[in-house]
């Protein structure tokens, strides 16, 4: 495993410590190993992305990051205290957007500082101030079912940064987007981000939406998922997807990855 | 062991609090006689009746628990037939022809939310006490289900295994045999587990009103000669039937309705 | 062939109109000529001899009081018994749905009575409760309660892991998950339990009057059978109908309002 040099500076905000995960067979059948040897850190507003082909492993590393699935192998540590279980200050931004749709706009975007005991004035703020950042302003009372996919995934990472988080996990938030809206929605995040700066860990499989985004890429394998190289990218934004640069890098890591599933 | 615990460890809590209802049950009853047995009878003395029931005891009502479960069954298969064999055809001509939509549905729709009990008196005044006007009772539960299933199965059909139908020439009638009926097959069956289940309460009702034998009859005849053991016996009996219709069904559908999940 | 297009010059909602008007006529001709000139008059009255009793019903009395007298006793006891199983039911299947432990306790018990349908309980209810209000109160929330429990359980049951795990991550606690999470989410399943629930119960009270009451329609058509009156009879039929028809129309009208969210499927 080689890793990337410079370009990263900053407090360690996560760090993921030899991580190894193996799901029980059912009824005695073979058990499935997931992850394996997977070691790694976050520094303070980086944006990493966590970048691999096929379907295993990379959720499940997500998870076992936000807390809400436990490593059967190392440990992973927020600002230096092992993680036991999922917690407001990791946010998460899920593929589904996971919102309430019982719930208008407002009020799930409200939902982590209500739950959180945060005073109504104050609340209030906030979610303007984050419906503004994402650009739904005049969408505070529509539900979610009223909603086209993209604008969706806009109240799930106003929803994540309402909360504030120490890190925000993103889990293939705009895989399920038509290619239009994805690209979009790309350019969203980075003016978001951009604007609002925040450490991020950002999995996807699609190698243009890595480059577009990344600070930092990690090159997954597959099954069990492990971690084979590590690209620093220092590119400016916003990026063009032609740019030679782009290309150059594009056709290394895909010439490294590893396509047998 | 320990491991055994864990693994089955709600499965024994359920059955703990089941044996704790009965032990409770026992206790007030046969053992402290904190109530009368003219109330509520023990467990003891229920399975006792039961026991005498099933072996051919005839007391208080005149038959035998094999006897009632038999006459009840068999009005109850009865009407269900008439309701099934006329509702399911009603509701998919409902959904596949506008023309008889637009005539029948009004019928069906003053007829639909009325209770299936409330045919009763009108039926036992046409029909006598005998089994006709069961049957008819029966008859109006089974069939608002099973039609209304029938229908909305049919009305689910998607638009686009219809187009392609179509385009590969089949005619109407095929459409219809070959396309929509096979689509709406898991909620016709259903509908016709659901029939089931209002048939048998609905008979019950019938026979708690007017009958002079069955399931409801002993239990109404019980009651009139304050025998509460014969009352449960015949209640957990009625219950059991029902839950074991509901099963043969359920089994016909799994056999017969492949490849879609029941609706 | 499931035809959505309209070949006539009227639209599809005149059609509707001109058909039920055509479709119902020709019941009530065919009843009122069977009922006047065939031998069907020895046990049918004429349709319009039914339409002015029914009318007649709400100034004149039927037994010792008038139709709406009748119907507000009916009313009653299903609105107390639907009250008290509302409570209940949602509470125990909501609590079932979201504890393994109560779900292991009370879950036998209530598959055991399950099966049983309500009215068989009106003998032991007589034995218990007597004559009076109570035994049919327990009647009819037997008859609501097992539907909306089972709804409310399967509601709880099948809320939507992610959602859970998205308000956990957000800083929820577990309490806060219940009632912000579980209970909403379960809200569509409380409220297609509470619709049969409504139907099933109006469907108790009448069953309930007819083994036992001294008013209410389930007793209107039952004395009208005892003393051979058909028409009795058929008054009271109407007027369960109509009310069977306004209360399962009311709890989804219901719905619509209270789960607007749930409108619009595939969040």
């Amino acid at each position: 495993m080689e890793r990337a040099k410079g370009s990263v500076t900053g407090n360690v905000v996560l760090e993921c410590r030899n991580v190894g995960r193996t799901f029980k067979g059912y009824n005695g059948g073979p058990d499935n190993e997931v992850l394996r040897g997977v070691d790694f850190e976050v520094r303070e507003n980086e944006f990493l992305v966590l970048f691999g082909a096929g379907q295993c492993g990379k959720t499940t590393l997500l998870n076992i990051l936000a807390g809400l699935d436990m490593p059967t192998e190392g440990e992973v540590f927020a600002r230096g205290k092992k993680v036991t279980g999922p917690a407001p200050e990791r946010g998460v931004v899920y593929q589904k957007t996971s919102l309430f749709p019982w719930m208008t706009v407002e009020d799930n975007v409200g939902f982590g500082p209500k739950v959180r005991h945060m005073p109504k004035a104050e609340r209030a703020a906030r979610i303007k101030k984050y419906l503004e950042l994402v650009g739904l302003t005049g969408f505070e009372k529509s539900f979610p079912g009223q909603l086209s996919g993209g604008m969706r995934q806009r109240v799930g990472i106003a929803r994540a940064y309402a909360n504030q988080p120490d890190i925000m996990l993103m889990d293939e938030p705009f895989g399920h987007l038509d290619a239009q809206t994805r690209y979009m929605m790309e350019e969203e995040l980075q003016r978001i981000w951009q604007k609002e700066k925040r450490t991020v860990v950002f999995v996807t499989n699609n190698i243009e939406e890595a480059l577009f985004l990344a600070d930092r890429i990690i090159l997954l394998t597959n099954c069990p998922t492990h971690i084979k190289k590590e690209y620093a990218i220092d590119m400016p934004h916003p990026r063009d997807y032609v740019d030679p640069e782009f290309l150059r890098l594009r056709q290394e890591i895909t010439d490294n990855m590893d396509l047998t599933l | 062991m320990k491991q055994f615990l864990q693994k089955h460890k709600y499965k024994l809590i359920s059955v703990c609090s089941f044996l704790f209802v009965l032990l409770v049950w026992e206790l007030v009853t046969d053992v402290f006689h904190a109530i009368s047995p003219l109330m509520l009878p023990s467990p003891a003395k229920i399975l006792e009746t039961f026991i005498y029931k099933l072996s051919g005891g005839t007391n208080p009502d005149g038959a035998t628990l094999f006897e009632n479960i038999w006459a009840s069954l068999k009005i109850a298969l009865g009407g269900y037939v008439v309701g099934v064999l006329i509702g399911v055809p009603l509701g998919v001509g409902m959904a596949w022809s506008r023309r008889f939509e637009l005539f029948a549905k009004p019928l069906f729709n003053i007829i639909r939310p009325l209770p299936a009990l409330a045919w009763i008196p009108l039926m036992i005044l046409w029909l006598g006490i005998g089994y006709r006007s069961k049957i008819g009772i029966i008859f109006f539960a089974a069939f608002i289900s099973a039609t209304v299933n029938s229908y909305t199965g049919i009305r689910r059909t998607s638009q686009v295994h219809l187009w392609v139908g179509k385009t590969f020439g089949a005619a109407n009638r095929q459409l219809l045999f070959k396309v929509a009926i096979p689509t709406a097959l898991p909620m016709i069956f259903t509908g016709l587990r659901l029939a089931l289940g209002s048939a048998w309460v609905a008979l019950v009702a019938a026979e708690l009103l007017a009958a002079t034998r069955g399931l409801g009859f002993m239990i109404q005849m019980a009651r009139m000669l304050g025998r509460p053991d014969v009352i449960i016996v015949g209640m957990l009996t009625i219950g059991f039937i029902g839950l074991l219709l509901n099963t043969v069904l359920e089994k016909l559908q799994n056999k017969f309705v492949k490849g879609a999940k029941k609706g | 062939m499931i035809d959505t297009t309209s070949k006539s010059r009227f639209s599809i909602k005149q059609l509707t109109v001109i058909y039920t008007i055509i479709s119902l006529l020709s019941l009530l001709v065919v009843w009122e000529l069977a009922a006047r000139f065939t031998s069907a008059s020895m046990f049918l009255p004429p349709a319009s001899q039914v339409l002015m009793a029914f009318c007649r019903s709400f100034v004149e009395p039927i037994g010792k009081h008038t139709m709406l007298v009748h119907l507000g006793y009916s009313l009653y006891r299903v609105a107390v018994a639907f009250a008290i199983s509302t409570v209940t039911g949602i509470a125990l299947g909501v609590g079932m749905g979201y504890s393994r432990l109560l779900e292991a306790i009370l879950k036998p018990l209530f598959e055991f009575i399950r099966p049983i349908p309500p009215l068989a309980w009106i003998p032991l209810s007589i034995l218990w409760f007597g004559l009076g209000d109570t035994g049919k109160f327990f009647i009819i929330f037997l008859g609501c309660f097992c539907f909306i429990t089972v709804n409310t359980y399967d509601g709880a049951k099948n809320v939507d892991p992610e959602l859970m795990g998205a308000a956990r991550m957000l800083g929820a606690s577990e309490r806060q998950v219940f009632f912000e999470i579980v209970l909403p989410s379960s809200v569509p399943y409380i409220f297609a339990g509470l619709q049969i629930a409504v139907t099933a119960g109006w469907s108790a009270v009448v069953g309930a009057e007819m083994v036992q009451s001294n008013e209410g329609v389930g007793w209107m058509i039952v004395r009208g059978m005892s003393t051979g009156n058909t028409q009795q009879i058929m008054v009271g039929m109407v007027a369960i109908g109509i009310v069977g028809f306004i209360l399962a129309n009311l709890t989804s009208a219901l719905e619509r309002r209270l789960c607007a969210w749930n409108e619009q499927k595939g969040v």
